[in-house]
């Protein structure tokens, strides 16, 4: 940790002149096609008025991403998933607490001798639908991963953006929270919060969020710091930008991207938390499946019934398989187009 | 004499997947011994590559495509890297960058020993600690047995490029090739470091290669020149006559674009004077201003001593004037840089831009002055926004100051665009790919966008190769006649300061040693460290001054423990008794000009005055 934290300092003033001079070089070596079309710099011909034709960066990124195979894949898997799980246990009417003693332990289609339409895949010890359940633990496993995700990566950006952008007296204040904050294992801070009161949803985002966002806000800050003592934020600072202001539309747009692809792998993280706490007994409390909580039933199972426990598996995968296809194609458009493609 | 190295039909090409571009095409000359042959050209022309190449150090993309590199008569290029490294012990090789090329974590004496001993293996290590200092003493680090064992982080950048020199010269090389090793120094010391390399070549019968991008500094270096321009060797004379009659266009080009000095009086930028406003109608005022820093102390918990950056400075900058401020680094000019532009408040002192005090202005008066007041800065690559579009980064100051409409604000900024000189097309692109030239046109469209009063410039031309600098000094001129700007130039260049300012403040050790009027500071100056920074100035003329006679070896002191009395006394040829003990004062010499310095007549008077 404690390397983590000098890095920055000395990257500053020893790497930095490294650094430009190859940016220098590389500039030498191949002027790119803007530079030669620039170079010129004719001042004299009449300036074009209409560049409607040129897009925004933003927009660029959007149709790059768009334009890969990668990207469609994942997005059309992620809207298939989401609609199922929005629309199918309304539509379908089955309600995935009905118990159907004689259609239990019916294998998936096509598996075995016993499947049946109206379960495309099976249903568990006391004959509830499998797939209805999944989609609803879906439904609760997408929305506590990402908005777990989300408010660590609000608390540990702010947190660790003013940290490393204010420095002194706050940067210590900050940091001593965050070390102390690190110090609380996570399934502790879990048994405490949730096991003193009745578990629900907020209260387990909550506890999931809290959890996590030192991480964040140490790398944030390490990267603010490098990043605050650049001239152009002290350019910002002279054309009389407010701090909030520098804060927010120079340095969050420019450093928060990179942070949110990584935390992407952390809404998979989040998930498996939650199935973890619901196997506690923490989580989302039963009848209301959850991921966690059709793992923990389907336990018992696992020989004869394996589709019980490794169902709920599938869409997580396929979940989590689709958003990370997503996040890299957003990834690689951004890297190509910020440099200079 | 056989020549030590001889180059012959060398070419370098870039080698990229689907394409490749020539670097370096058909280049061929010799060095011979204890010769000094300087290599010049813009960047970009193939200088680095080509030092390179002529120690052995080409690598992937780059690919030699033709040629020779013979080393007494031995071919470099095919050398198998066994054999190559025992050639080392002949061959050094000094590049630019003194900061990147030793190691943070060992001591600088350590490096060297480490280095002599893999070329000489049977040099013993107590063998080579003495020789490394003794060199060390020879290129006048002071108290080198102490030094050695220093790590480079205590070392000033001078003294590491002194210390790199060192690493070069401990193996007895017979060539060293010396790529741009004046370039992150200053004038003074860089004058200091190119006299002990022409030391070093009688002394140690050295041939030296020295690659540098500034004709004036390769004049002051070599008695022959190479004028390299795309790769292609345009060019081979003996300096002198280079200078006094190039052949090649492109050379008459680079030597028509230095400055003149003395020679005949360069057209001064016309002051812009608005009819009625006299000169003594200060825009901005400095009121005996000084920032002192707290810096801990080395070596201790918490204790902290005072650095004090810049000391009780008092001038006015008139409505119109292009007004410098020039010293070596370590001066506190960026510090007042700082204070103008209010990114400080002064420890004491104050800073009044139109007889207001700018540290107690904040809310909507700051932002006035902010709209007034615009800073350009230094560094092309460093200070542009790197993820954001050219247009939104013009966009951005025209938001803070409270424009809503975009169309107004597109026309604004594609109107300043235009002014500058960059193509309206980039408005959406990002800045990647532009050259160093184009991103500062970028920096001073951001500042122009405000439409400000004051423009103030931070080494903003430093960073750019002559012919860059030639348009946009061109370009400044032209913006200053346009909007009636009043530039303030915080600059280490004084070839730039005497083109393009009419009056210029000196600086050192935080303290104002000489304020004067171009013509004057330059004909006639009045403090021996204004003289010192003439003398050390490369140009291509004959000189006023003989480094000679105004320069003495050594540093300028550190800035947290002043000395008592003059602080350039240390360095200073004319220093006397009163120096020792008495600080100068400012003193008048003629109607404008100032100086501090005791061998001004008046000056005298006034310490008897004060010590009475």
């Amino acid at each position: 940790m404690d390397a983590v934290e000098t890095f920055p300092k000395r990257s500053q003033s020893k790497w930095m002149p490294v650094r430009r001079k190859r940016a220098r070089q590389s500039k030498n070596l191949e002027p790119c096609s803007i530079a030669e079309r620039a170079d010129p710099a004719p001042a004299l011909a009449t300036p074009r008025v209409d560049v409607t034709a040129s897009r925004s960066i933003g927009r660029r990124i959007l149709d790059r991403a768009a334009r890969s195979g990668g990207f469609r894949i994942g997005a059309l898997l992620l809207a298939g998933l989401v609609l199922a799980a929005a629309l199918y246990p309304e539509l379908s009417g089955i309600d995935p607490a009905m118990r159907d003693i004689r259609a239990r332990l019916l294998p998936p289609l096509f598996l075995g001798d016993k499947w049946s339409w109206a379960h495309p895949l099976g249903t568990d010890q006391i004959g509830r639908d499998m797939l209805v359940r999944c989609l609803v633990g879906l439904r609760y496993s997408l929305l506590i991963g990402v908005a777990s995700v989300a408010v660590t990566v609000v608390i540990g950006c702010a947190l660790g953006t003013v940290a490393g952008y204010f420095g002194g007296r706050t940067d210590t204040v900050i940091m001593r929270i965050t070390d102390a904050q690190l110090s609380i294992p996570m399934i502790i801070l879990a048994i405490a919060v949730l096991g003193a009161d009745r578990p629900t949803i907020p209260a387990i985002i909550l506890v999931l969020g809290l959890s996590n966002w030192p991480v964040y806000a140490r790398v944030m800050r390490s990267v603010v710091m490098a990043e605050r003592g650049r001239e152009y934020v002290r350019a910002a600072q002279v054309s009389g930008a407010t701090h909030p202001r520098i804060l927010l539309t120079l340095l969050v747009p420019l450093l928060v991207p990179p942070l949110l692809f990584t935390s992407v792998l952390d809404v998979a993280r989040m998930m498996i938390f939650e199935s973890t706490l619901g196997f506690l007994g923490l989580g989302v409390q039963p009848p209301t499946p959850t991921f966690g909580s059709i793992i923990a039933d389907g336990r018992k199972y696992l020989l004869n019934a394996w589709w019980i426990a490794t169902m709920p598996g599938v869409f997580l995968c396929l979940t989590l398989t689709s958003i990370n296809l997503i996040g890299a194609a957003f990834e690689r458009a951004r890297n190509s187009i910020h440099g200079g493609a | 004499m056989d020549p030590v190295l001889s180059v012959r039909d060398l070419s370098v090409a870039l080698t990229l997947p689907g394409r490749e571009r020539t670097i370096l095409d058909a280049i061929g000359f010799d060095v011979a011994p204890r010769e000094i042959v300087g290599v010049v050209g813009a960047s970009g022309a193939g200088k680095t590559v080509l030092s390179r190449a002529v120690v052995n150090w080409i690598a992937a993309p780059l690919a030699i495509r033709s040629g020779h590199v013979s080393f007494r008569g031995t071919d470099l290029l095919g050398l198998p890297p066994r054999a190559m490294r025992r050639l080392r012990r002949d061959i050094a090789y000094v590049g630019a960058d003194p900061m990147g090329a030793l190691d943070p974590t060992l001591p600088v004496g350590r490096q060297i020993v480490e280095k002599l001993r893999a070329v000489m293996p049977d040099v013993s290590r107590r063998e080579a600690q003495a020789r490394v200092i003794a060199l060390l003493d020879a290129v006048r680090i002071p108290s080198a047995t102490a030094r050695f064992h220093d790590y480079p982080s205590q070392f000033s950048g001078g003294m590491m490029q002194r210390a790199l020199i060192v690493d070069a010269m401990v193996s007895n090389p017979a060539l060293l090739v010396a790529d741009n090793v004046t370039q992150p120094l200053d004038v003074t010391v860089a004058a200091q470091v190119i006299r002990l390399m022409r030391e070093l070549t009688e002394r140690f019968e050295t041939a030296i290669l020295f690659v540098s991008s500034s004709l004036p500094v390769a004049r002051e270096a070599a008695s022959r020149t190479l004028v390299i321009d795309q790769g292609r060797l345009v060019e081979e004379q003996p300096t002198e006559a280079l200078i006094a009659a190039p052949r090649h266009a492109y050379t008459r080009e680079l030597v028509a674009q230095i400055p003149v000095i003395w020679g005949e009086r360069p057209s001064l930028p016309a002051v812009p004077r608005a009819a009625g406003a006299r000169p003594t109608d200060a825009i901005i005022s400095l009121r005996d201003v000084s920032q002192t820093y707290r810096v801990k102390r080395r070596g201790s918990f918490a204790a902290t001593s005072e650095l004090r950056a810049v000391r009780n400075v008092t001038f006015d900058i008139v409505k119109g004037d292009s007004f410098a401020v020039v010293g070596e680094s370590g001066c506190g000019k960026s510090t007042l840089m700082r204070l103008l532009s209010r990114l400080e408040r002064p420890s004491a002192g104050q800073v009044l831009c139109e007889g207001r005090d700018i540290a107690r202005l904040s809310g909507a008066e700051l932002l006035g002055f902010r709209r007034k007041l615009q800073l350009v800065l230094q560094d092309p690559f460093n200070s542009l926004p790197p993820r954001t579009g050219i247009g939104a980064m013009l966009e951005a100051p025209l938001r803070i100051h409270g424009w809503r409409d975009p169309r107004k604000i597109r026309e604004r900024v594609r109107a300043v665009m235009d002014d500058v000189g960059l193509p309206v097309a980039l408005y959406d692109e990002l800045p990647l790919g532009l050259s160093a030239g184009q991103r500062q046109r970028i920096n001073v469209a951001r500042a122009m966008v405000l439409e400000p009063e004051i423009l103030l410039m931070d080494e903003t031309l430093s960073a750019l190769d002559q012919t860059e600098q030639f348009k946009l000094l061109a370009l400044f001129e032209k913006l200053q006649r346009a909007h009636g700007l009043t530039y303030i130039y915080i600059s280490h260049d004084l070839a730039m300061v005497r083109k393009a300012c009419n009056r210029i403040a000196v600086m050192y050790l935080g303290e104002v040693v000489e304020l004067a009027d171009n013509e004057r500071l330059f004909f006639d100056p009045g403090h021996p460290y204004t003289r010192a920074l003439l003398s050390a100035m490369p140009a291509l003329e004959a000189r006023r001054f003989r480094p000679e006679d105004c320069l003495m070896e050594g540093e300028p002191p550190s800035p947290i423990d002043l000395p008592q009395g003059c602080a350039f006394r240390s360095r200073c040829p004319q220093a006397f008794e009163a120096c020792l003990h008495h600080p100068p004062f400012l003193t008048v010499r003629g109607a404008r000009d100032l100086a501090a310095c005791h061998r001004v007549p008046g000056a005298g008077a006034a310490l008897l005055a004060g010590a009475a």
